[in-house]
């Protein structure tokens, strides 16, 4: 039977989400293909892991439970997975990893082994049709039913890339965390757990960790901000983003963000930054001050329930996706909205109801 | 001991010159630039030769003008450069171009470290490194910030989501370095001189920067380019407009807009995507 694989990834026994929002994601696909959706977890005393993964989707979990597996090293993490791979019958039609830094780091390793295509940091899936006429290369023509469309945004300011390499299995691709939708929990869901064999050599273990330093918690919560005000290029200076604190300090769980033009001007530090080489946020309303919209901020916020652009340039693509905006010099616009939120004239939670009177444009 | 380090051209997307009105790229008008990234993989590159005398080389892939990153970094003290030219690399994804520069390193000879930059702007993938770690049989350090040598082995420090991490590496060994490592130093003065000189000598330039094709290198050519690249760029899409509806304030007083705006707000929840 076909197979749809997915690496999930842990650390300390912990899953990380992005494995339950890659089942959410392959489950989608297998479904689509007919085919079965499976995972491989590895590291030491994670014998809890199947259950969890099993109740996210998988139909199999294949397990590695070692204590040389314990923390991710590139080499034991990816003779394991070739092993695993070699052992099959036929191998997956489709792979995905997560594009964390563990799975950028892996996945190309595993690509390039099995010679195959690799698609990365992808904001869409699918599978569907493809046809290739062009006789630039004979080889490759032809109808193929069942492709991965892997659709990313591609360089370019407004524009995303759907890539696709039916003509080997596996089709690869690494995804996005924060993008794919986990599946709710469903404790009754059966599945089966095989344990793999890891027969590491020496040169697999060649690469030793010698420490290991937690993170400093990272005081910048964009995560779990329920309201972000970001700024961007337009804000001019690094003082711009004073405002952009005093107008989140207006809200309750709030957090500031930033585009990657304002960061790369060193306004900002990096951890602040939303988009396609930073975050991925979904939070409840989302202020996006001086912020064209390119398309690389944009796979980063605009799963946010609610999104107010402020921009001087009525046609700036912002306000194709926002859901409010006003167009206008933000330094008038943040002080005045921040004197009226303070006068708490306006209720600062999303609770309440009212009548709107205003003008609808549609740009 | 030998260092190389890859880097790349690419259009700088700062410059508006060369992007069509559908927002691809136009890569014959499109100003160049060396990757910013690849700065950080130069800088890494040229510690080791000024804290253990490495020698250093540079390798670049790409059409005739990515000789201009290659004088980039003689300026900034690279002894000698490979120029991977060759028109059958036309449409190279990044197993390809890892083939390729595979065949570049092992022209260019015996190695210590091969530094990478993390990603590229154009291409954004961050594979090329480890698919050329998996083709050269050697691990790989991703992420790193810093590192020294000891005796046979690198010590670095590598950035993950869940904290940093010090690792031991053997050598030779690939790495791609962090844009939270090291920022390029200045050009040096000597490096400047060099360049002008090789501008000049057209027998030194070939000294010191091979062209090279994939004859050359001795790389099969069904494994580069179009037909050595299993992924294709099927379709590019404009990005849709989701809803597309915006309520859009405009041309009032500011007063009036931001409390239209505000009363509006308390709507939120209402707002379905
Ligand atoms: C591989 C790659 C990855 C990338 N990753 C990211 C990423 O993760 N995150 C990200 O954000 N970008 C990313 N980018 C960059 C992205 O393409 C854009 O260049 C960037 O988002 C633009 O930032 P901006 O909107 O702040 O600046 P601009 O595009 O310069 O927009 C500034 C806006 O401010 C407005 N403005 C100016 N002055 C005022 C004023 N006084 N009042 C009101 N409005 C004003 C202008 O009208 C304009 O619309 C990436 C690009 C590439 C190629
Ligand atoms: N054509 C090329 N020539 C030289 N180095 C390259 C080339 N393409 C990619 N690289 C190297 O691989 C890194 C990652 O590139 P990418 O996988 O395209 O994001 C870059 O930062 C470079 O160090």
């Amino acid at each position: 039977m076909k197979q749809v694989l997915i690496f999930a990834e842990q650390t300390a026994g912990e899953l990380r989400p992005v494995a339950l929002e890659l089942l959410g994601a392959g489950r989608q696909l297998a479904d689509k293909l007919g085919a079965s959706l499976s995972c491989v977890v590895m590291g030491t005393a994670i014998a809890h892991l199947p259950a969890a993964l099993i109740a996210a989707g998988a139909d199999l979990v294949y397990l590695a439970d070692n204590p040389a597996l314990e923390t991710y090293r590139t080499l034991p993490y990816r003779r394991v997975f070739i092993d695993l791979i070699a052992s099959m019958e036929e191998p997956p039609h489709i792979i995905l990893l997560g594009s964390t830094t563990t799975g950028r780091d892996l996945a190309p390793r595993i690509a390039a082994y099995l010679e195959t295509g690799l698609t990365a940091d992808c904001t869409e899936l699918d599978i569907g049709p493809y046809e290739h006429t062009s006789a630039q290369d004979p080889s490759k023509v032809g109808l193929y039913k069942n492709c991965l469309y892997a659709i990313r945004p591609s360089f370019g300011e407004s524009l995303k890339a759907r890539i696709l390499g039916p003509w080997k299995n596996p089709q690869m691709a690494t995804v996005r965390p924060g993008v794919m939708v986990a599946l709710p929990r469903d404790a009754t869901r059966q599945g089966t757990v095989q344990e793999i064999p890891v027969n590491l050599s020496t040169e697999d273990l060649g690469l030793v960790v010698l420490e290991t330093l937690r993170a400093v918690s990272e005081s910048v919560e964009l995560a779990k901000a329920d309201v972000i005000v970001s700024g961007g290029y337009g804000l001019g200076s690094t003082e711009g983003f004073v405002l952009m604190h005093e107008l989140a300090s207006c809200f309750e769980n709030s957090a500031v963000g930033s585009s990657r033009k304002a960061v790369d001007s060193g306004w900002i530090a990096h951890a602040h930054q939303v988009g396609q080489t930073g975050k991925t946020v979904r939070p409840k309303l989302y202020i996006a001050c001086g912020i064209s919209g390119a398309i690389q901020h944009r796979v980063g916020m605009d799963k946010s329930a609610t999104i107010i652009a402020i921009n001087r340039d009525a046609y700036a693509p912002i306000f194709k996706f926002a859901h409010f905006g006003i167009v206008g010099d933000l330094y008038q616009i943040i002080p005045e909205m921040i004197q009226q939120l303070k006068q708490g004239s306006v209720p600062s939670n999303f609770s309440k109801t009212g009548e709107t009177n205003v003008l609808t444009h549609t740009l | 001991m030998n260092s190389f380090v890859l880097i790349k051209q690419v259009p700088d997307q700062s410059a508006k010159a060369g992007v069509n009105a559908d927002g691809t790229i136009d890569r014959a008008k499109a100003k160049r630039m060396l990757n910013p990234f690849d700065c950080f993989a130069l800088e890494a590159a040229l510690q080791t030769k000024r804290l253990y005398g490495a020698t250093v080389t540079a390798i670049t892939m790409g059409p005739p003008p990515a000789i201009e990153i290659l004088y980039e970094a003689i300026a900034h003290g690279v002894d000698q450069a490979v120029h991977l030219c060759d028109r059958r690399l036309a449409a190279s994804d990044t197993l390809a171009t890892a083939y390729a520069l595979y065949n570049t390193v092992r022209y260019a000879g015996d190695f210590d470290l091969v530094f990478c930059g993390l990603q590229t702007t154009d291409g954004d993938t961050a594979q090329v490194g480890p698919q050329l770690a998996e083709r050269l049989q050697v691990p790989q350090v991703t992420y790193c910030e810093s590192f020294e040598i000891q005796g046979e082995k690198l010590i670095a420090r590598r950035v993950t989501e869940s904290g940093t991490q010090v690792v031991q590496c053997p050598l030779p060994a690939v790495v791609t370095v962090a844009n939270s490592a090291h920022r390029l130093a200045y050009r040096t003065l000597r490096g400047v001189q060099r360049v002008h000189q090789l501008q000049r000598d057209e027998v030194e330039r070939n000294q010191v920067i091979q062209t090279v094709s994939l004859d050359d290198i001795q790389a099969d050519p069904a494994r580069c380019g179009l037909k050595g690249s299993p992924t294709i760029v099927a379709a590019t899409e404009k990005v849709g407009e989701i809803g597309g509806k915006c309520v859009l304030f405009q041309g009032k007083p500011i007063e009036a807009m931001v409390s239209d705006l505000l009363a509006d707000i308390s709507l939120v929840e209402l707002v379905q995507r």
